[in-house]
């Protein structure tokens, strides 16, 4: 094994994190039902931007973090049938810095990952669609596309 | 048969008078320091009966070699373009070790070569160091001294010593794409090089990378491939490529293929037969079948891809990284919005409406439907694959054993036996074109009656020709390795055998030309049997008589052929002498029975 500096990592990441984090953030690693703390799985919320059709919703996302993490991107999932063109029908996210064989690189940080992948809710990437039904609307039916983000937002709202 | 005598008379009086200098050279031979038998043509030629190519259409290169040329390559990037051998790998890489196209970009463009490539620019040579005493590492975000850390050699992204070797390691681990690793910084292109990489990894990731190195040489170069045999470690260059014709070459560790398809040498059937014939035999059709319907080869590396989900945008995997449309499998670059989007693709709805797929569908059903007559022809190739496989071994164990005791009993030198191994790697050559005329059977159109029934005469022929060879190879040697046998016996057996060789040799040859033409003059009624063809040569000298025709090209003369054919390996009778007669008559054809208008051909077996 590579040093398996994947802990070491994600407990400083943990503490930057908890040091200063972008408003309207959730990110935490996860626990189990004794209480243990799972530094591998983190679930996070992230805030729909304001002033796009996606504000109001708080989209929960779990990342996973492998044993060759930081030499090896996370893996970051939406629910499964998350409407997002660049989201996969099991709620994988489809985003260049996530990609192992070409955008990720060691020195990206879980700030830089969600950060990125709130710009991506907006901004999707219509060169790499990764489901059929989010990808169609976007590019035939802008009205629809919009209803349903919206939709979408509304079904996540605020924690409470 | 009247035709056949006269034949023979007419070469009768030559053959005699040549056979008596034969005899009496022989004789002379066995006193003489340096014996010459005439067959020193073949004796000093590669004695792979295979090697048809050209020589200098090919080279093989072993590890020392690519090596070599690599350091070269290096050094004149070097002196050319004042750089230091690091840089020079790593332009080098990035253009596939083309020496030329190095410089043509670099002349061209230096600053935007130093930036795709990630060489750090000319004029921001000098870099900034980092005014702090601690810096924190970017992957694993603690402090450390400035000097314990590290930066690509083109950029100021210190990270610490352990975690470069984990992102190295990491990198080496996933493949070839580590030749072309950059900074681990997300926002940084400089190119780590190979000094880098050497100094810090583990002696394991160290032979991988140098490995890597070795190997981009040769799979980056289209001119150049790796022989595919299990543990070769050559790889076989092409000088040119030809438009047409024979792709076969032969290693140097003596594995005989395509340099093509990688398939093992498969004269006279092209490529596409070949690809078609195997993933037919394949034992693991449930799998092909399988990867069939759901993958499709990548168009560039032709690795299969499965496609799970996602859009029609797919992009291969590095280091191809080749970006294509799943439908037509054309260039993504062609693609977008105008041909459709990303889940359809216009262009494929075109073609497949012009019936371009299905035509492919259909012929795949009409293979699969045939399936009595493909178990005829396989039985057939796989048998001969397995009499060319015992042929292989006898072959092997005939120079490692027989040789040696052939040599005590018949106190001849090993030099001079060596046209026993010949006559063997001529039968070892013989069954695997014999092997792929089944192929060739199976793929020749039923309906093309006067060629299927030319093909079949011909293949008739081979396998007797064959036969005989291997018989005098395998029984008659079998006497003088056991038994006491005369001297001069034994000089007989030579020239029957080499004799042999040479006729068997010589009727391959022709058939795998004839065969590669696709036989294509057999045209029935348009072919007479008034045409003579170029009459055989007979005797170059005094001391070499074997077949050489002028235009060993059957092709070129369909009816004439047999005529031709039936001259020169009647010469072969002759040359092996009256007392063989009774055997070698086996080759003529009735040529009274030779209806070629009608193109019925018989024989005498």
């Amino acid at each position: 094994m590579s040093g398996g500096i994947a802990r070491g990592r994600l407990a400083e990441e943990r503490k930057a994190w908890r040091k200063n984090h972008p408003h309207g953030f959730v990110a935490r690693p996860d626990s189990g039902p004794d209480g243990s703390m799972n530094l591998m799985v983190w679930q996070c919320t992230l805030p729909g931007k304001t002033g796009t059709d996606w504000e109001g919703g708080f989209f929960p996302l779990a990342i996973h973090f492998s044993e060759d993490y930081p030499s090896k991107p996370p893996k970051c999932k939406f629910p499964a049938g998350f409407f997002h063109p660049n989201v996969y029908p099991s709620g994988t996210v489809c985003l260049s810095i996530l990609n192992e064989d070409s955008g990720w690189r060691p020195a990206i940080t879980v700030k830089q990952i969600l950060v990125g992948i709130q710009e991506l809710l907006d901004q999707p990437n219509p060169a790499d669609p990764a489901q059929t039904e989010a990808y169609q609307l976007f590019i035939q039916d802008p009205e629809e596309y919009k209803r349903r983000v919206k939709l979408q937002a509304k079904n996540y709202p605020p924690p409470v | 048969m009247d035709s056949e005598d006269e034949m023979q008379d007419a070469y009768g009086g030559e053959s005699d008078e040549n056979l008596s200098n034969e005899n009496e050279e022989d004789d002379e031979v066995s006193q003489n320091n340096e014996p010459d038998y005439g067959f020193d043509d073949y004796a000093d030629d590669d004695i792979n009966p295979s090697s048809r190519l050209p020589q200098s259409n090919y080279t093989i290169l072993s590890e020392a070699d690519i090596r070599q040329r690599q350091d070269e390559s290096i050094n004149t990037i070097t002196n050319f373009l004042s750089v230091s051998t690091v840089e020079a790998g790593i332009l080098l890489r990035h253009f596939k070790w083309s020496v030329g196209k190095v410089n043509d970009e670099w002349f061209a463009d230096e600053e935007s070569v130093r930036k795709s490539v990630g060489l750090s620019s000319a004029r921001s040579e000098n870099r900034r160091k980092p005014l702090a005493e601690n810096l924190k590492c970017a992957i694993c975000f603690e402090m450390y001294p400035v000097p314990t850390m590290k930066s690509s050699a083109g950029c100021e992204h210190y990270f610490c010593e352990a975690c470069w070797r984990g992102y190295i390691h990491t990198a080496v681990c996933d493949g070839p794409g580590c030749l072309t690793l950059r900074c681990a910084d997300p926002a940084c292109g400089s190119a780590i090089g190979e000094n880098m990489v050497l100094e810090l990894v583990n002696e394991e990731d160290r032979r991988k990378y140098i490995r890597y190195l070795l190997r981009s040489y040769v799979e980056d170069n289209r001119k150049a491939k790796w022989c595919p045999a299990p543990g070769c470690e050559y790889a076989v260059e092409l000088g040119f490529i030809s438009g047409a014709g024979s792709y076969d070459v032969v290693c140097k560790c003596g594995h005989n293929f395509c340099w093509n398809c990688l398939e093992e040498a498969h004269r006279p059937v092209d490529c596409e037969t070949v690809a078609r014939w195997i993933l037919k035999n394949s034992a693991e059709s449930e799998n092909m079948n399988w990867i069939l319907a759901n993958s499709k080869p990548c168009p560039k590396c032709k690795r299969p891809i499965e496609k799970n989900q996602g859009c029609m945008h797919i992009t291969c995997t590095p280091p191809c990284k080749f970006e294509f449309c799943w439908l037509c499998l054309g260039a993504w670059t062609d693609h977008g919005e105008r041909t459709g989007g990303f889940y359809a693709c216009n262009r494929y709805e075109a073609a497949k409406q012009e019936g371009v797929y299905d035509e492919a569908d259909r012929r795949r059903d009409m293979a699969k439907n045939s399936l009595e007559r493909y178990t005829h022809y396989y039985e057939r190739w796989a048998t001969n694959e397995s009499s060319r496989a015992k042929a292989h071994t006898d072959q092997l164990q005939m120079q490692a054993v027989h040789i040696e005791k052939l040599s005590d009993k018949q106190c001849q030198p090993v030099s001079q036996l060596k046209f026993v191994t010949e006559a063997w790697l001529q039968i070892v050559e013989c069954r695997r074109v014999l092997k792929w005329t089944y192929a060739y059977g199976y793929y020749l159109p039923d309906h093309e009656h006067a060629k299927r029934q030319f093909f079949e005469y011909l293949q008739g022929e081979a396998e007797a020709a064959l036969e005989r060879l291997h018989q005098c190879a395998e029984k008659d040697l079998q006497e003088f390795l056991e038994g006491e046998s005369w001297q001069n016996s034994f000089n007989d057996f030579r020239t029957k055998l080499a004799g042999l060789t040479s006729v068997t040799r010589t009727y391959f040859e022709k058939i795998v030309k004839a065969l590669e033409n696709g036989l294509q003059d057999v045209v029935e009624g348009q072919a007479t049997a008034t045409q003579v063809g170029q009459p055989s040569q007979v005797g170059q000298g005094s001391r070499r008589r074997n077949i050489q025709m002028d235009k060993p090209n059957l092709g070129k003369a369909n009816s004439p052929a047999f005529f031709t054919w039936s001259e020169g390996l009647r010469t072969g009778e002759n040359y092996l002498g009256s007392r063989d007669a009774a055997d070698a008559i086996r080759f003529s054809v009735d040529t009274s029975n030779l209806k070629v208008s009608r193109l019925t051909y018989h024989s005498h077996l």
